[in-house]
């Protein structure tokens, strides 16, 4: 059933959550596509920007199971299909789309049986859906980690920055070698001038696939804390969206 | 005697009510088409019924025993069946009754309940969490537009159960009634999984200090548990 697994990476603050929360949206109006979206920041922007209200989330499921184990009461069978039900019960579900939040992880110790197991739970939960979207932590760390050995595509998102760009072409490398899909794709975001496009483009190894015009109408949904569901198709919207056609996501 | 003669007895006395309150009917598994096979993620937005929503009360329970107390093949409803009740969510009791000759208490227990995990129906979702009996399912609208009933569900867990080398019956019990009716059976639930827990921590652990087990008192009340014990206590010393 899976087609995609699309993680949208990049530093802090380029507007990965905007672009994810845009997919989102994207894929709220294919009816017949059954989406999962998942914040992996533990800031947790993304359900804001969704105005969504997780009734638990991943990290919430890791406790349970942890509290499990330490019980002692269980086999490994037991616990996948507890951590089956419990999955089910953190997905926050929006018509065709569910919202799986990370949560914040705090430290627990070490349970390498429980960590395993949702690692293998969340790549069995995307392959349920048709696509599956994720809101990357800022930075490298994550690609290596939990779900990102499933990704079949990495979105880099960046502003106009050079340090923007160099985070996206260190996480392109990091990529290459900890995640199974090849496909790797820039999306340049909050660009003033068109020309700046072109300089990122002979400046960079990455392949830019589109960029994203700064668009106050994204800002004023920020602003005023409105969902981006109800975002009309701006400008800013529209270039998520070629992108997004562009790597077969829509 | 076995593992779960009162709890058996339980299910029985709690049927034999039902059914003289005329709230009981009944179906045969060898007389029911089979439902395709296959594991569906059945989104709140395509399901007709919750069954066990975790907001109201689940209860799931797998019991054996090498008695003749289960009636092959009986599918037995108490409740309205999910095409009849116009309510979204309903709660749900599911209670399996296996016959057999089960030697090896434990690996009976795995093979059972990996059977009953394994059963899976197009258009039906289950999610199970052991640790709490509780069980959460999802019809979707197009499967019950198909005619999907608890019966296709009843025959399924009786048609898998029975692949098991040492189960030689199966009987089902559904309950949707009300949230009282699955409340009366949760002693037998919350017992069951006591015996359970008790005779996985024997085989598992391989300890036998009773004085400071926590199931001593499961044990002194279930025959077959000390014999278990005995056994293993045997094996361990040899």
């Amino acid at each position: 059933m899976r087609d995609m697994i699309l993680a949208v990476c990049g530093k802090g603050g380029v507007g990965k959550t905007t672009v994810t929360a845009v997919a989102a949206r994207e894929l709220c109006r294919l009816k017949s596509t059954k989406a999962l979206v998942v914040d992996a920041d533990p800031g947790g922007g993304l359900e804001m920007a969704l105005s969504i209200k997780p009734n638990k989330t991943l990290n919430d499921v890791r406790k349970e199971l942890i509290e499990e184990v330490k019980e002692g009461k269980r086999d490994e069978r037991d616990l996948a299909v507890s951590l089956d039900y419990l999955l089910a019960e953190a997905l926050t579900e929006v018509g065709n789309l569910a919202f799986l939040s990370i949560g914040r992880p705090e430290d627990e110790g070490c349970y390498c049986k429980v960590n395993v197991l949702l690692k293998d739970a969340i790549a069995g939960l995307a392959g349920r859906f048709d696509v599956t979207v994720i809101d990357a932590e800022a930075g490298i760390e994550q690609v290596n980690r939990r779900v990102m050995g499933e990704v079949d595509y990495v979105l880099l998102v960046s502003d106009t920055s050079t340090k923007g760009i160099r985070v996206g072409e260190t996480i392109k490398q990091v990529a290459d070698r900890m995640v199974k899909g090849e496909g790797a794709g820039l999306l340049i975001n909050r660009v003033l001038d068109e020309r700046a496009v072109d300089l990122i483009k002979a400046s960079t190894f990455l392949e830019v696939i589109g960029w994203i015009p700064e668009d106050d109408t994204i800002r004023r949904f920020d602003e005023e804390d409105k969902s981006f569901f109800d975002l009309p198709d701006c400008p800013a919207v529209v270039s998520i969206r070629n992108a997004f056609e562009k790597v077969g996501l829509v | 005697m076995g593992l779960f003669d009162e709890q058996l007895t339980e299910v029985k006395r709690f049927l034999s009510e039902a059914r003289r309150a005329g709230g009981v009917r009944e179906f045969r598994a060898f007389s029911t088409p089979a439902w395709p096979a296959e594991s569906s993620l059945v989104l709140e937005e395509d399901t007709a019924i919750e069954l066990g929503n975790p907001q109201t009360v689940s209860l799931s329970l797998l019991l054996w025993t090498g008695g003749h107390a289960v009636e092959d093949g009986l599918i037995s409803l108490v409740g309205p069946d999910v095409g009849e009740s116009g309510e979204l969510s309903l709660p749900f009791a599911q209670v399996l009754m296996v016959r057999g000759s089960f030697e090896d208490e434990y690996e009976s227990y795995q093979a059972l309940r990996d059977a009953v995990y394994d059963t899976r129906l197009s258009g039906f979702m289950v999610r199970t969490r052991p640790s709490k009996h509780s069980l959460w399912c999802r019809v979707a609208r197009e499967a019950l537009e198909q005619g999907f009933s608890l019966r296709y569900l009843g025959a399924a867990f009786v048609k898998r159960l029975k692949e098991v080398p040492s189960a030689s019956g199966v009987e089902v019990l559904f309950v949707t009634s009300s949230l009282d009716d699955v409340e009366r059976l949760s002693g037998a639930a919350a017992e069951a999984r006591r015996i359970i827990e008790a005779m996985m921590k024997m085989y598992e652990e391989k300890s036998f200090d009773c004085e400071t087990c926590e199931y001593r008192d499961v044990c002194d009340g279930v025959m077959e548990l000390k014999k278990i014990r005995e056994k293993l206590a045997g094996e361990k010393a040899v």
